[in-house]
């Protein structure tokens, strides 16, 4: 027993000393400042505060903010695991050998690609007179106009996309894995794809829709980028309020508190979604 | 089974990666200059990087500059505050000259120090947000204004800030995300003081009255420039020197206007923290920044906001813009931005905040 | 059904390079405000060739991604192994605190990294960049490494250790092996998670060093041209080309090829 606790301990200690080191105790001391009235610089005493935390008593417009990016959140989270699983699914077992791997890696290589580039090809793509207009126009010269960017749908369009690779990273790594012998027990026991597949792919899938949804959910309800750029005046998320908060006043404690306030958030769901989910499948 | 990679092969490349990148990071250390070097800490093609620039300080004075830059005000606090002696030369708006001095950041300019200072125009140069108990802690370098910038063409006879709610224009406008400016806007438009409205509500009501017509927010000029070009928006609030280089560098059909409730004016000064270690290169190095002969090469090849330098700005060509764009009767319409105590700041952020989340619905 | 799937894939795959398609098109197009249409033109590649500093920063973020992802996978993988296969106490509360570097802004992290290295003496340059980078890498290593984990069967591993292995040896010969898809996403996550990463590095690079992002970043302010555009079409062409050659050696497709 006591070899197997040592031997935990060595294998954990690399990975959350560094997150420590580099992560944990800096934002200790974000959470320190977030109690401050000011940044803690220059020449004026300390003053402690716990109005931070009340910024959505303060400020109700920030429920309306909250609200937009969760909307934004569960959006994204949705449809990359409505497009995603199949594409997995179909990846894992409807190709094999060489096509296989390049299909996997065509999948894969997008994210090297810089996210900032990405973003701004997209607003070609959706404005007026961009790509998909044009290309509408060019069958259909009378069809009305393309005008999808500075919109939700713009945003949620990005967001996809940027995201989408995780989800179908993650199915596809649980599908892949899926041993032959169950699907072939099954078929010999005269079950229909569509019974394997409920029955048997989408269950052993499950670890890779969780992670893949926790990859993507969490990031995107704090994120600023694509609601800036593709929402014109509707992109306005926490991220870009606490982005407001850094770079515009100077006020780290409040976009501090802001932050923490939604990591709260962030962990209340994903607590009380984990219960339920083990509860039903089972323990892991 | 199936040709692998072995686990050996694998570790073997991974640590070769590693250890020529550890490798090749160590060698360019080695390599240091040996002339006097500064670092300049400014926004990114705002003048003390232009090259031509640096070619000629570096072959009159054998001084090498380096850069560093900022994408926001409160990012060059953090930078100097975070990193005592890596600057020698900070470019600071007026309006954070007496924030910065009272953290201690920044030293006193002996102006006599300084050839070129003898030519800049004297309310610029003495401007009562650069002084603290008499005397002067920047350069007065650059100035310009945040005014109305329409398409030509498509907008006639703009004559006020109210065009921003003219039901005309709807899903045309786009506004630069500072809550400064905007609050600044919705000032002029409440006939208030920008940098001490007393009535935040009226004008919290003036910029959600904007809400139809806007469409994006805008916080670069590149930003501005591909929207603008991408026929995206027809009217905003714009900066003047980044009006002068649409016009110039990309030929952007449009027209820069003050409008009768005025415009709102920066000054940008050139400052040396107290914690440089080669503040006489640094000072030679703003004497050159403020030299007409710097500025009028600047202003004629790219597009440049207005020099505080009159000497500068009398050796301009008679065609340039900037005369287009800086008329003298605009001048009396123009509020300069003044220090903003932390809680004003915060306040007014508060109300673009709001604003903003009020578009959004 | 099958080519149902098929198609449904290639269909996804055309989704994710649209844009991809047109950040390629856009690098050889003459505007510099992106305007269409395209007027073919390879002046943007041409003076990528001049650009010594935008070349230095794609240098730097190779070197810092590459060293990422391999310092990130291996430690990550260390502790995937403990998360999932060992019982002890305190590990949902470990497994929480991998989300809080992917919850919270980069922004935040950034300026709390920033702030902390300075108190703590650290400091800035590429040493810090490096902690910083591999830190954020490591929850995504774990968690992908962890589902890879919860899908294989643990009691392959205890059956081998019942007849006398030592647990090391169990790990390389029976849990590694078919790990290895996992790891590999694992390492190429990470090696993504670096290069993109845009928010650390600009506030813990010195003046003079930069990565690619952090000049992307930057130019936002100058001028975004379309040598940006340039310099990700020929990354994208190298690291296509690349990964093909690792795929060959490595076998990414899993244990279906024997059909």
């Amino acid at each position: 027993m006591a070899r197997r606790d040592w031997t935990t301990a060595a294998l954990l200690a690399p990975a959350y000393g560094w997150l420590a080191l580099a992560v944990f105790l800096p934002l200790g001391a974000m959470l320190f400042f977030s109690f401050l009235k000011a940044a803690p610089f220059g020449t004026r005493p300390l003053q402690f505060t716990f109005d931070n935390y009340l910024a959505f008593v303060r400020r109700p417009y920030l429920i309306d903010v909250a609200w937009t990016s969760i909307q934004i959140g569960l959006w994204t989270t949705g449809l990359c695991a409505l497009v995603g699983l199949p594409a997995a699914i179909a990846l894992a077992r409807a190709t094999r050998g060489r096509s296989q791997q390049v299909l996997f890696l065509l999948i894969v290589l997008p994210f090297w690609t810089n996210g900032l580039v990405r973003v701004f090809s997209w607003t070609m793509v959706l404005r007026e007179g961009g790509v998909l207009d044009y290309a509408l126009h060019l069958v259909a010269p009378s069809a009305p106009a393309v005008a999808l960017l500075y919109s939700f749908p713009a945003i949620i369009i990005g967001l996809v996309h940027a995201y989408l690779p995780y989800m179908i990273l993650t199915c596809y790594l649980s599908a892949a894995a899926i041993d032959d012998a169950y699907i072939e027990a099954a078929r010999s026991l005269g079950a229909r794809t569509p019974m394997i597949f409920a029955k048997i792919v989408l269950p052993l899938s499950l670890p890779g829709l969780i992670s893949g949804a926790i990859l993507i959910f969490v990031p995107v309800i704090g994120s600023f980028m694509e609601p800036r750029i593709l929402g014109g005046r509707v992109g306005v998320t926490m991220g870009t309020m606490i982005e407001d908060q850094f770079v515009q006043a100077f006020n780290w404690p409040l976009g501090a508190a802001l932050s923490f306030t939604m990591l709260a958030v962030v962990l209340i769901i994903f607590g009380v979604s984990s219960r339920a989910l083990s509860a039903r499948f089972g323990a892991q | 089974m199936t040709s692998h990679l072995s686990r050996r092969t694998f570790n073997a490349l991974l640590s070769s990666a590693l250890g020529g990148g550890l490798l090749a990071t160590y060698g360019s250390r080695r390599a240091r200059a040996a002339t006097t070097e500064i670092t300049v800490l400014n926004w990114k093609g705002y003048g003390t990087d232009e090259a031509f620039a640096l070619k000629a300080f570096a072959d009159a004075t054998g001084i090498a500059v380096k850069h560093d830059y900022f994408n926001a005000e409160a990012e060059m606090l953090t930078k100097l505050r975070t990193n005592p002696g890596a600057y020698d030369v900070v470019l600071i708006n007026s309006a954070r000259t007496q924030q910065v001095q009272a953290d201690g950041l920044i030293d006193a300019i002996d102006l006599a120090a300084l050839p070129n200072a003898k030519d800049l125009a004297a309310p610029l140069r003495d401007h009562p947000n650069l002084q603290v108990d008499g005397k002067p802690y920047g350069v007065a370098w650059l100035w310009g204004m945040t005014s109305l910038a329409v398409r030509h063409g498509k907008v006639a006879d703009a004559q006020s800030w109210a065009i921003f709610s003219d039901p005309k224009y709807a899903g045309r406008l786009a506004l630069f995300d500072d809550s400064i400016t905007q609050v600044g806007i919705g000032a002029l438009l409440t006939s208030q003081d920008i940098n001490n409205p007393k009535d935040l509500k009226a004008i919290t009501a003036t910029l959600k009255a904007m809400k139809p017509n806007v469409r994006l927010m805008w916080s670069s000029e590149d930003e501005w420039n591909k929207a603008f070009a991408a026929d995206a928006f027809d009217i905003s609030d714009y900066w003047s020197g980044a009006a002068a280089r649409s016009i110039k560098l990309h030929s952007l059909p449009l027209d820069f206007i003050v409008p009768k409730e005025g415009a709102i004016g920066w000054l940008d000064t050139l400052a040396v923290p107290s914690s440089s270690t080669k503040k006489a290169a640094a000072l030679r190095f703003i004497n050159y920044m403020i030299d007409p002969k710097f500025y009028v090469i600047w202003a004629t090849q790219s597009g440049a906001p207005a020099s505080t330098n009159t000497a500068a700005m009398n050796a301009l060509p008679a065609d340039d813009l900037s005369h287009k764009i800086y008329k003298p009767e605009d001048l009396a319409k123009l509020k300069f931005m003044s220090a903003l105590p932390d809680d004003r700041r915060q306040a007014f952020n508060d109300v673009w905040d709001e604003v903003k989340a009020f578009y959004a619905k | 059904m099958i080519a149902l799937g098929r198609t449904y894939l290639l269909a996804t795959i055309a989704f994710l390079y649209l844009p991809i398609a047109v950040m390629v098109a856009m690098a050889f197009n003459d505007s510099a405000l992106y305007t269409l249409p395209i007027e073919p033109s390879l002046r943007w590649f041409a003076s990528l060739a001049v650009n010594a500093p935008l070349q230095s920063a794609t240098r730097n973020s190779l070197l810092i991604a590459s060293a990422t992802s391999v310092i990130a996978t291996a430690v990550g993988a260390m502790a995937a192994l403990a998360l999932e296969r060992k019982r002890f106490r305190g590990r949902s509360l470990l497994r929480l605190l991998l989300l809080p570097p992917i919850a919270i802004p980069w922004l935040i992290i950034g300026t709390a990294m920033l702030v902390f290295f300075f108190w703590t003496g650290i400091g800035r340059g590429i040493h810090a960049l490096l902690i910083g980078h591999v830190a954020l890498a490591i929850p995504y290593v774990v968690l992908i490494i962890g589902a890879g984990l919860q899908t294989l069967r643990a009691d392959l591993e205890e059956a081998a250790m019942s007849l006398g292995s030592t647990p090391i040896h169990a790990f390389f010969s029976i849990t590694l092996p078919p790990l290895l898809p996992s790891v590999l996403a694992a390492a190429l996550f990470a090696f993504a998670v670096s290069l993109d990463q845009f928010v650390i590095s600009y506030f813990l690079s010195t003046p003079g060093v930069s990565t690619l992002p952090v000049e992307i970043y930057s130019s936002i302010r100058k001028g975004f041209t379309p040598e940006i555009n340039a310099i990700s079409t020929i990354f994208l062409g190298v690291s296509s080309a690349l990964v093909l050659v690792f795929a060959q050696l490595s076998h990414l497709g899993g244990k279906r090829d024997s059909r």
